[in-house]
């Protein structure tokens, strides 16, 4: 039976797959990784792209909430700001996508860490007003600056490869292209850049989470005068969780923009917050796991539901995001009551099973 | 001079707002240790209400006080069914399902009365009140009026009455009072329900400021109330109050003598300025007007 080998030194308790069945997870996924954007239709292959840039989102969501405990209710800004970044650099002076995406992630972090500062100060949930606050104060800004947010509210986001491409030059990444044998069009293209920056995501999140900031963060979490007792300042942790939250959110908005095309300043507003939120409930607050099950869960689940919604009695009255929010508001409530750990408790259920088999635990 | 005294009473009603929702606000965060992010969703079940309730005939008081009975039930409720249950688990998940309970109670308020806005008819009409030239409709005077009644006869509960002080007690100490004989459960409904009066007042008043309103234009004014919590300090329902009507106040008064100087930023400024005075106390005074300084204890 498949049980968890003796750990006898710290380096086994530390290694990412400590035995023979996370590697054959590991195998299976990056196959079904791989395989998904040549077998998937076109609208299942965007849901894909839309629950990758979901996956680097929620892990920033997670890293704030799940690891330092604190809440966000101004994730939407990040996203905008990162958005926003990426469209300006690309617009303004051209600049390759792969030098836009960091640069969105450091224009968010820098605009966090300064919200941070201050809202991070006292003890209590300041954040969750404060970054309410920071969401309207980022729209208002972007509404103000037409240079930022483009004319009529609506900007492009053009995708440049390298240095001194054209926007002329530029206009067939588009369309299908021949990459030796393969084939591809533009959203298996954004698929395999987006497939590298989740798992580029998810991994460092993980690694976050075995290192000392990570390990401060979650001491904060659970109790923050213990660990400012054992030496941890718990500004610091929370105030490292919220910048590195703001990156990932940041490169999520630009990312975003990119599979967009266009961005408009009305789409990054509460509910976009509220998804997020809902995304790592449903996988389960505290994990990477969790983060990255709930936000593949949440766009599948919300494609299902937007079919679902209108077959529905009483729902059928409401505008269409009403119907999935409602759906959502549902499930989300259910599982913090019925099975807090969500997805990833499920998981653990599913898994302590096998594991304990013949015996019940 | 007439201008300044339009303006001061302008925003006085609009602090009178502020001011009921935020107290709400701090009330149930001093109780519960929770933000309750469905308070908002309450003052646009209050003006809907307000508006089933007249059209059906009901005198203005009496609707008025079956708004209040209504929307108190529909907060008391929350805590029951969502918070109370969540008793012993980490505060940000309790937070997280106010947030999608608040999604609900959209739902339902948008399956009850419909997506159309809606008109509240209200005993005052157009008539208006010359005061040195200025003109200003009874309706405003009013809600002031009614407004600093509501708040005076909480505070006077809180602090002359039985059950004004054990809510003191709860909110200091729960496990305290609980030895000591308070029904902390009971008191803890009396203080969402009443802090869902308050909401529903506050509702009312939103519906009474424009001639059409739908479930967007209340819910604004409730996010905007939030910062008077902070403004306020935390954990002072006295300073969160007088927050509340400064935050009306500058709000009114920004856009008029602050906006011309700030360019394209001045636009609409009126929309975020409470939330740029939120942050400006943060920075400067994070305790709040009356807050009390974090001291740690073990």
């Amino acid at each position: 039976m498949p049980t968890r080998p003796l750990v006898t030194r710290y380096e086994d308790d530390l290694r990412l797959f400590p035995d023979r069945w996370h590697k054959v997870g590991l195998a299976l996924g990056a196959a079904l990784l791989l395989g998904f954007p040549f077998a998937a239709g076109a609208s299942w292959l965007t849901a894909g792209n839309h629950a990758l840039i979901a996956i680097v989102g929620a892990v920033g969501l997670m890293i704030l909430t799940g690891f330092a405990g604190q809440i966000s209710l101004g994730h939407a800004a990040f996203l905008a700001i990162g958005g926003f970044t990426t469209a300006v650099l690309g617009e303004r002076w051209q600049l390759p996508f792969w030098l836009c995406l960091p640069a969105a992630g450091a224009v968010a972090t820098a605009i966090g860490l300064a919200t941070g500062l201050f809202a991070l100060r006292l003890r209590g949930l300041y954040l969750a007003i404060v970054t309410l606050g920071l969401l309207y104060l980022v729209q208002h800004t972007l509404d103000a600056y037409p240079a930022l947010s483009g004319t009529a509210g609506e900007k492009q986001t053009p995708m440049y490869v390298s240095f001194g491409d054209t926007p002329e030059g530029m206009r067939d990444i588009y369309e299908k292209m021949a990459y030796g044998p393969l084939i591809l069009d533009w959203d298996q293209k954004l698929y395999g850049i987006f497939v590298a920056i989740a798992l580029a995501a998810a991994w460092t999140a993980r690694n976050l989470t075995r290192s000392n900031a990570g390990r401060a963060m979650m001491a904060v979490r659970d109790h923050d005068l213990a660990a400012a007792t054992l030496g941890v300042s718990p500004v610091r942790a929370k105030l490292i969780a919220f910048g590195v939250s703001s990156f990932y959110a940041g490169v999520a908005g630009g990312m975003f923009a990119l599979e967009q095309r266009t961005i408009t300043v009305e789409y990054f507003q509460l509910p976009v917050s509220v998804e997020y939120i809902a995304m790592i409930v449903l996988g389960g607050i505290g994990s990477v796991w969790g983060a990255v099950a709930g936000a593949i869960a949440f766009v599948f689940l919300a494609k299902l539901m937007q079919t679902l919604g209108p077959s529905l009695p009483y729902l059928r009255s409401l505008p269409t995001g009403l119907q999935t929010a409602v759906l959502f508001s549902v499930l989300v409530i259910a599982v913090l009551v019925i099975e807090p750990l969500g997805l990833y408790g499920i998981w653990l259920r599913i898994k302590r099973y096998f594991v304990a088999w013949p015996f019940r635990y | 001079m007439t201008d300044i005294l339009t303006l001061t009473i302008a925003g006085l009603s609009l602090g009178a707002m502020y001011a009921l929702v935020a107290l709400g606000f701090s009330v149930i965060y001093r109780a519960s240790q929770v933000f309750n992010f469905a308070h908002g969703e309450l003052l646009g079940i209050g003006g809907f209400s307000m508006t089933s309730l007249v059209e059906a005939g009901l005198p203005w008081p009496a609707a008025l006080a079956v708004v209040m009975a209504i929307t108190g039930a529909i907060a008391a409720v929350i805590e029951r069914a969502v918070v109370r249950p969540m008793i012993a688990r980490p505060v940000f998940v309790t937070i997280i399902l106010t947030l999608f309970v608040a999604l609900l109670l959209r739902a339902i308020a948008l399956i009850i009365w419909g997506v159309q806005p809606r008109a509240l008819a209200d005993p005052f009409d157009e008539a208006a009140l010359s005061l040195a030239g200025a003109e200003v409709p009874y309706k405003t005077l009013a809600q002031i009026a009614i407004a600093v009644l509501a708040v005076g006869g909480f505070f006077t509960l809180l602090r002359r009455t039985r059950l004004g002080i054990g809510m003191r007690a709860t909110s200091t100490d729960q496990e305290v009072a609980l030895a000591l004989g308070i029904p902390v459960g009971r008191i803890l409904g009396a203080t969402w329900f009443l802090s869902g009066m308050l909401a529903g007042l506050a509702g009312v008043f939103a519906a009474m400021k424009n001639p059409l309103f739908d479930q967007q234009s209340t819910l604004i004014i409730a996010f905007r109330a939030f910062p008077a919590v902070i403004v306020g300090g935390l954990t002072s329902p006295s300073g969160t109050v007088i927050a509340g009507f400064l935050l009306g106040l500058t709000e009114i008064f920004a856009p008029v003598y602050l906006s011309p100087h700030l360019g394209s930023f001045g636009r609409n400024l009126q929309d975020i300025f409470p939330y740029v005075v939120m942050i400006l106390f943060l920075v400067v005074r994070p305790y709040g007007l009356l807050g009390q300084r974090d001291v740690e204890r073990l």
